[in-house]
This record gives structure tokens, C-alpha cells and sequence, in this order.
């Protein structure tokens, strides 16, 4: 990680009260946030596929991060200069975490080999999560924040917003519509997952309209 | 994000090139510098693992080792 720890004030939207919470934007992954992620996360997502399970509902239907063990990845890029982790605090509890990287080079025509923010991996509370828990998150826009935390990061690095990243199926609609990323399609390196990138001009948009 | 400073003494040479790879990627000689240095870390750290570092070309799949000293 590149830097020590920051937190910038932000507020998410609780949607049982329609009303903008105060949160808090940190530039790391700390143990705090695993331990949430553990004691928090992880039991109700293991409820969730447990429902699921029962139901009879396909396994590529059920969350496709279910495997992600946040505890690992952090360990691996533990002082690591390339790459930057955010996380997102709310009501005393993590609400969301990323993983950037910042050796990948851009893959669009206009921007073929510049350097870009690479979004390794970003993934909401279960709670927050509408796909997997059938009804209204608790908080709503945690991804979108990130994604925007991710462009400002690629600008403070002189990548002018520039990010790219491999989505999960699931996923796929959320970069191409609300983020307004280009779909560059499934990539044969990365287990066929679609490849997104955003230009500078998108990034700019993206954030004019609230991102 | 916290910083320090420092002075960096480069040769007319490594200056030159330094100035002209931020005039082709469009960056900051502090950019260039940081980014030189992430990757100085990671190929560093995957040669240590008994990685090798190759280039391919896409077009003919041919490989080609860099020799780390």
C-alpha cells in the first residue's frame, strides 16, 4: 500500500429512512475491518446461500464473491507499492471494500498503454447488497463511492480518472449502465470475465452526474 | 495521503530520458519516478519468489527472458 492510512468524510443513503447518513472513506484495509468482515459479513452471507441452497437456486445464481476471503487478499499485497486498498465505515461497521492495482495498462484504442487504476476486487456488505438479500439494501451507493474513490485516486496518480476492471457476471450491468464504463468483452486471460474501462471523459461524466 | 521529500541527482543522460517518458505518458517526473519504483518492487519480489521475467509477442507468441542482475 502506498501510503498510511486517511479517512475522508462521506455519506451514504439509508433507505428505510431516505436520509443521508455521515460515514467515513478510509485509504486502507484494516484489522478492524477484517474482524468486521469476518463477524459480520461472513455470517449472513452464509445465511443467505443458505436460503438459497434450500430454494433450489443454482449455484451461478448465488453471490459469485462468496469465496473472496478478504483476509487473504490483504495479507498477499501487504507492502506493496502497487497497490491501494479503501474501505468504507458506517454506524461503526464496515460497509464496503476495495483492492486497487496500478501496474495495468489501458486497453482502449484512444488510451492503449496508458497507465490506469486497476480495480482488483470491491465488494458491498451483504446488507447492502439488493441482488443477494431480495429487498432494499441498508445503504445504498457503496460501489458507486468506491468507483468514484477509485477515479480520484487515478487522478491524484496523474492517470486523469482513468480505471479499469474485470467484472463478475453479476456484475456486468452495474459498470456498463450506472458507471458508464466501456464493456471491452469476455477476456480469454482472466477466466472469460468481461473487461471494463473507463476514459478520462467518462470518468468525468460519471462524477457530474452524482457519481 | 503522507509525503516526503527528496532531492534526486540524475546524470544529463538519465534526466533526458526521464523527460522524455513523461512527455510520452503524459505524467510528472514524480509519477514516473513513484510507478518506476512499484514496479522495481514487484518484479523484484516475483525474481526473489524463483519467478522469471519474460515479454511475449502477441502477434507471434514469441518470448523473449529478461536477464535480471
Amino acid at each position: 500500500m502506498t501510503t498510511g492510512p486517511d479517512i475522508s468524510p462521506i455519506f451514504l443513503f439509508d433507505t428505510a429512512t431516505q436520509a443521508a447518513i455521515p460515514a467515513e472513506l478510509h485509504d486502507s484495509i484494516n484489522d478492524q475491518h477484517l474482524a468486521d468482515w469476518e463477524a459480520e459479513w461472513m455470517p449472513q452471507l452464509f445465511s443467505i446461500l443458505r436460503t438459497l441452497k434450500a430454494e433450489g437456486v443454482e449455484r451461478r445464481l448465488c453471490p459469485q464473491s462468496r469465496h473472496w476471503n478478504w483476509g487473504e487478499k490483504t495479507k498477499a499485497i501487504e507492502g506493496r507499492l502497487d497497490n491501494q486498498c479503501f474501505s468504507i465505515v458506517c454506524d461503526g461497521v464496515t460497509q464496503a471494500m476495495m483492492i486497487t492495482e496500478l501496474t495495468h495498462r489501458a486497453r482502449l484504442p484512444d488510451q492503449k498503454l496508458d497507465h490506469l487504476v486497476y480495480v482488483e476486487f470491491v465488494e458491498a456488505a451483504p446488507w447492502n447488497r439488493s441482488d443477494i438479500i431480495r429487498q432494499p439494501p441498508r445503504f445504498s451507493g457503496c460501489g458507486s463511492i468506491l468507483i468514484r474513490a477509485a477515479i480520484e485516486f487515478s487522478k491524484l496518480e496523474g492517470y486523469k480518472g482513468r480505471i479499469g476492471l474485470h467484472s463478475l457476471p453479476q456484475s456486468n450491468s452495474f459498470y456498463a449502465n450506472k458507471i458508464g464504463m466501456t464493456d471491452l468483452g469476455p477476456d480469454p486471460d482472466y477466466q472469460n470475465l468481461r473487461y471494463f474501462e473507463m476514459t478520462p471523459a467518462q470518468a468525468e461524466a460519471f462524477i457530474k452526474e452524482g457519481g | 495521503m503522507g509525503r516526503k521529500t527528496m532531492t534526486l541527482n540524475l546524470t544529463d543522460a538519465e534526466m533526458a530520458v526521464l523527460e522524455e517518458m513523461c512527455a510520452k505518458k503524459d505524467l510528472s517526473k514524480t509519477v514516473l519516478m513513484r510507478q518506476a519504483l512499484r514496479l522495481y518492487q514487484r518484479v523484484e519480489e516475483r525474481l526473489e519468489n524463483g519467478g522469471k521475467l519474460f515479454f511475449e509477442n502477441e502477434a507471434t507468441a514469441e518470448k523473449s527472458e529478461i536477464m535480471m542482475l
